[in-house]
């Protein structure tokens, strides 16, 4: 057998074995038999020293293009070896994509705490600035300066929590100067007696009441108090900001109807109803067969008021109003029993 | 306030439905609280007459009667009421009636006795009024006859809220006059003149006003030779759809123009008042201290300087606006009747009726203002029906003593500032017209200037913008067009301490606590429980009437609160508990009138972050997942400088208690709850809390932070493991490698704290991961080597550590 019909046939075989590899690991055993150090070619190679002038280019020649086939059919070969190991290796690596992900869900805000972002964020857009005022307050400002007569019910001690006057001479009756804020109205006059018109500010905040718990009722509830005083404000303008934001909090369907009411520190005073969102106004058990729900309570801002902060009133007029939180929540929501929001149930919180 | 339309629709043409006038009562400042037919319901109610009572044997309280409904058979009936006597007619509720509120009538025993209905009182029966009795109907009630029948049903009464301000409508006139300008129709009042007879009144009777700051005017009248007797239907049924119960043909009376005029009435029994020089003397006058009178109620009340009484020679016989007294009331022998219609003062007679617990029709009129001017018109009126009902006749005369005339306001009203003010464009003539509907007297002068006289039964009416308020109310708060302010200088924002409060807001949830909100204020014994001290000085912020002991003071700490929402939960099967909340404490000290308030950020965390998923990685909650919580708001905050440090707090369990500084100011605490204060809540062990100061929280954070070089060349790390006293904290290894690190030293991590086989007792392994970085080149292991091995050196000698081999 000549030199180059070896070739050959080492040629021939070597392709079929390496057309044969299973995998990588045996694909390159095939190599390094054939090619290797110690490879059949390489040995074959070796014997070409013993050959003739003559003979040595064409067998050299043939066995550069054996060495030149096996190592495209090994590359093309390992390719494809490659190419399926990753295929099998991604095939073994599919997952149940229905199986729940690794997670820490953050934390929700509460349900009232929602709600007053969310019409703070309203009045901020508006021009509003927010103020804060304290929950333990003086009389002068939660009662007095809001133009409450010394016989207004809201003064008992029935309805309102007092406080124990520590102070040098202070009442030691019922009825101290100190009290827990019945409403957020106290920040108005505490905001008019720091600035001068013009003044655009909400003022969202925690107030109490002797009521006892119950589905409805809360001591402790929270409220967003709305103040504006410049100059040519009107009860238009009044009419027209708490119809934006009531489309802004309940929807651009809903509408809104003022009806006139008293408050000691507004007048004109209103009460506010937006149309009942259940049954769209046609009447239903949540709005007692009216069509509407009651919302909040605003007017234009008392004379006196301005009396007691020292703005004159044939210059400035202004407008206030007050919402109460748990009210829109309960409206909005449906909720039974407002004594879940101070539970602090997990399963009633995670849901907002 | 009580409207029956029978009778409103005698005093004014209404001709809208009930329903169009609740509508337009609504819009315009009346809210109508409930609308009720009268009878309605009221099926297998009858008149009956109750013909035995006896003490029912087994039971004090409650009394055994028969009474005859008009059946073959007296019905067996027991009774808690007090009030009636056999002989009387009363309503009663046959087995199967059904009262208002769905309450059916079935034969029941009571304490052992069969009961077969029910007698009512007037609140049973929906009608309002007195529930603390029975509604005893006047003798001559037809027995049988189906109640409804009785009332003479067909009318329809609308229950108004009157705000504070309208006195006036706590009248059916003024409810008339209200309604005829609201609707565009005329309201008639009725007016009696008395025919007088016989001795003159000033002969008779003498009024003296000795505190006229109290009683601006006390007008009285006498009316001799009365039948005491029931009233007649027609008036007893009207007092009944006004709210009260029947009496007799006086008091009704009385009542009747009360309700009618707004003019409360009180009649005495002349005999029973002490003469002086021949006439009966009535002073009005402030009661002596400690001066006594036994009201109508039986009662006898303790008086004081600050209370106005009526009274006679012999002492005081009424409370003034408030009640009668017992020794002067109208009884079946009363032949000869003192009229009283007066004006008392509305402060006085409201600290008066609340101090004493007594609230009366009349009282409420008193306290929000009566019309002087009303008072002879209110007697005459009287006077003139107890003459037709009950038979009197009437001395001639009024005694009428009115040291302080009401007069008459008048007020300008600018329709320029009316239009400014409402942001209409309403014509004068417009506002006139309203303005006189409501019973104003309107005078132009000059171009867009009314001149208003306001009468006397509107003393709401004291400035101009109570003369918008009249015309926007009436014209139409649904007509003013809407707009929105468009005022300059104006910008919207948060505060930078309410954009911190977001941010801390924010941080807490992206931790994974949900907010929460408890009670502001606690149970005293909360602060025991948590054995929490007050700082130097202060105590507790108290309330003078809290709603319940277990809510007597205001919270010095979240954590009695967010306790209980923990056991809340535990107890409710929900044993994974991330709360926080953000409020507000209290305390406040000797010399204080307000209290000290904090906004504080707090937090719970029991059982696991989530139940163990087929992904196995979750463990029980501890303290350091609580300073997860903390270091991921420190991370938002940014403060220069924050240190967790070891603190003995009475409410945390030894060992895993710890105070949170910052920029080295105390800005709050850290821990496990004590086992026994989580205990005293009810609450199951572990549980981590924090509670940190917001002032402190946000004075220490940084709104801007500083750049730093991002690395551009590698870092070399090495691994090490130390072997330390367990005292030693890593803190303290950790500050001593960095002092010892040099510049190259960039950050230091630990990765492993290991105890037990190949670790001597009381010692631990610390293992970390040190990376040394240049700013300017790749460092080799040749350059960092001697660093690193310097830097343990002096880590050991610092700390008495030694290399873990
Ligand atoms: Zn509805």
């Amino acid at each position: 057998m000549s030199i180059i019909t070896e070739l050959e046939s080492l040629r021939d075989s070597a392709l079929e074995r390496i057309s044969q590899a299973a995998d990588l690991a045996a694909l390159d055993a095939v190599r390094v038999d054939v090619l290797g150090k110690k490879g059949s070619l390489t040995g074959v190679l070796r014997g070409l020293g013993a050959l003739s002038a003559e003979e040595r280019p064409a067998v050299g020649k043939v066995s550069n293009q054996v060495r030149a086939a096996l190592e495209r059919a090994l590359e093309a070969r390992k390719a494809l070896l490659a190419e399926a190991a990753l295929s099998a290796r991604v095939a073994a690596d599919a997952v149940d994509v229905t199986l729940p992900g690794r997670k820490r869900l953050p934390g929700r805000a509460h349900l009232i705490n929602q709600i007053t972002a969310e019409v703070v964020d309203i009045f901020t857009g508006l021009g509003y600035a927010i103020a804060e005022g304290p929950e333990a307050e003086l009389d002068y400002y939660n009662f007095t300066a809001l133009n409450h007569p010394p016989t207004h019910p809201a003064r008992s001690a029935t309805d309102t929590f007092y406080v124990r006057d520590l102070s040098e001479g202070g009442a030691s009756g019922p009825i101290t100067d100190v009290l827990l804020r019945t409403h957020t109205s106290p920040v108005q006059v505490r905001v008019l007696e720091q600035q001068k018109p013009p003044v655009y500010v909400l003022a969202p905040g925690r107030v109490y009441r002797r009521d006892i718990a119950d589905p409805s009722h809360l001591p402790q509830f929270h409220q967003i108090e709305g103040l504006v005083v410049d100059e040519g404000i009107t009860f238009g303008d009044l009419k027209g900001t708490l119809d934006y934001v009531c489309k802004e909090l309940f929807g651009k369907d809903r509408k809104t109807r003022f009806r006139p009411h008293f408050f000691p520190f507004t007048e004109p005073s209103a009460e506010v109803d937006v149309s009942c969102g259940i049954c769209a106004g046609s009447g239903c058990r949540f709005c007692k067969y009216t069509g509407w729900q009651e919302i909040l309570g605003c007017g234009m801002v008392d004379p006196n008021v301005f009396g007691y902060v020292d703005i004159d009133p044939e210059v400035y007029t202004g407008f206030a109003f007050g919402m109460g939180v748990e009210r829109i929540a309960a409206l909005r929501y449906d909720i039974p029993d407002l004594r879940m929001l101070v539970e602090g149930d997990m399963r009633f919180l995670r849901q907002f | 306030m009580h409207v029956s339309m029978k009778w409103l629709k005698e005093l004014v043409d209404v001709d809208l439905t009930v329903e169009e006038l609740v509508d337009r009562l609504d819009m315009t400042g009346t809210a109508v609280e409930s609308v009720r037919a009268v009878g309605e319901g009221l099926d297998g109610v009858v008149v009956g007459s109750v013909l035995t009572k006896e003490p029912h044997p087994d039971a004090d309280k409650l009394s055994y009667c028969s009474v005859d409904v008009g059946g073959d058979e007296p019905l067996r009936i027991v009774c808690g009421a007090t009030n009636f006597e056999a002989g009387d007619c009363v309503p009663v509720a046959c087995v199967g009636a059904t009262l208002p509120g769905d309450f059916t009538i079935k034969k029941t025993k009571l304490r052992g006795l069969v009961s077969e209905g029910m007698m009512c009182s007037s609140p049973e029966l929906g009608l309002g009024g007195d529930a603390s009795g029975l509604l005893v109907l006047p003798p001559d009630a037809p027995v049988g006859m189906a109640f409804a029948e009785y009332l003479g049903q067909a009318d329809t009464v609308v229950e108004l809220e009157v705000t504070p301000n309208r006195p006036d409508c706590l009248s059916m006139v003024g409810v008339a006059r209200e309604v005829a300008a609201i609707t565009g129709k005329h309201a008639t009042a009725p007016v009696s003149v008395p025919e007088e007879s016989g001795v003159p009144v000033h002969d008779a009777v003498s009024v003296e006003i000795a505190d006229p700051d109290l009683c601006s005017r006390y007008t009285a009248r006498l009316i001799r030779g009365v039948s005491i007797g029931p009233s007649p239907e027609w008036l007893a049924e009207r007092v009944t759809a006004a709210g009260a119960r029947p009496v007799n043909n006086i008091v009704d009376i009385t009542n009747l123009v009360m309700f009618e005029l707004g003019q409360p009435l009180h009649a005495f029994d002349a005999a029973t008042l002490a003469l002086r020089d021949g006439k009966a003397a009535v002073t009005v006058r402030r009661a002596g201290a400690g001066e006594r009178l036994t009201t109508l109620d039986g009662q006898e009340r303790v008086l004081d300087p600050n209370m106005l009484v009526i009274a006679d020679d012999s002492g005081a016989i009424a409370l003034a606006g408030v009640m009668g007294g017992e020794n002067t009331e109208v009884s079946d022998t009363t032949v000869d009747i003192l009229l009283e219609s007066a004006c008392f003062e509305p402060t006085s007679t409201s600290l008066t009726s609340r101090s004493l617990g007594l609230i009366s029709e009349a009282s409420t009129r008193f306290e929000r203002g009566v019309d002087a001017e009303g008072c002879v018109r209110a007697a005459d009126r009287a006077a003139a029906l107890m003459a037709e009902v009950a038979g009197g006749t009437i001395a001639p005369g009024v005694v009428d003593v009115y040291p302080v005339p009401a007069i008459p306001g008048v007020l300008e009203m600018r329709i320029d500032r009316m239009n400014a003010v409402l942001g209409t464009g309403i014509p004068a003539g417009e506002a006139a017209g309203i303005l006189t509907a409501l019973g104003l007297g309107v005078e132009p002068v000059g171009e867009g200037l009314l001149r208003v006289s306001v009468p006397t039964f509107r003393p709401d009416l004291e400035r101009e913008i109570d003369l918008i308020e009249e015309v926007v109310r009436v014209w139409g708060m649904e007509r003013v067009p809407v707009t929105l302010p468009g005022g300059r200088g104006r910008v919207g924002r948060l505060t930078s301490r309410q954009r911190w409060m977001r941010r801390i807001d924010g941080a807490m949830r992206a931790a994974g606590l949900n907010e929460t909100m408890t009670y502001s204020f606690v149970d005293p014994g909360d602060h025991e429980r948590i054995r929490m001290p007050l700082g130097e000085g202060e105590t507790l912020v108290e309330l003078v009437n809290p709603m319940s002991e277990e809510q007597a003071v205001m919270r010095i700490s979240l954590l009695p609160g967010l306790l209980r929402s923990v056991s809340y939960n535990q107890r409710r099967g929900v044993p994974d508990v991330h709360l926080y909340e953000i409020g507000s404490v209290f305390s406040t000290s000797e010399g204080r009138k307000l209290p000290r308030e904090h906004t504080a950020v707090g937090g719970v965390m029991a059982g696991m972050w989530s139940r163990p998923g087929w992904t196995g990685d979750d463990h029980p909650l501890d303290f350091f997942d609580g300073k997860g919580v903390i270091e991921a708001l420190v991370d938002e905050l940014s403060p220069r400088h924050f240190q967790v440090r070891p603190a003995d707090l009475p409410w945390l369990q030894p060992g895993r208690s710890a105070e949170v500084l910052l920029e080295g100011k105390v800005a709050g605490w850290l821990g496990e709850v004590h086992p026994s204060v989580a205990d005293a809540f009810e609450a199951e062990a572990p549980i981590v809390a924090f509670e940190l100061d917001a002032g402190v929280l946000i004075a220490t954070a940084r709104p801007v932070r500083t750049y730093t070089e991002v690395p551009r060349y590698p870092a070399v790390t090495l691994d090490v493991a130390l072997l330390v006293d367990e005292k030693v904290s890593a803190e303290r290894v950790e500050h001593a490698m960095r002092k010892a690190g040099g510049p190259l030293l960039d950050s230091v991590r630990l990765f492993d704290v290991y105890r037990g086989k190949g670790v001597a007792e009381g010692r631990k392994s610390l293992a970390w991961a040190l990376s040394y970085r240049a700013p300017d080149r790749t460092l080799s292991d040749d350059e960092v080597r001697p660093v690193h091995e310097k830097l343990l050196r002096k880590v050991c000698g610092a700390v008495g550590a030694e290399l873990r081999s």
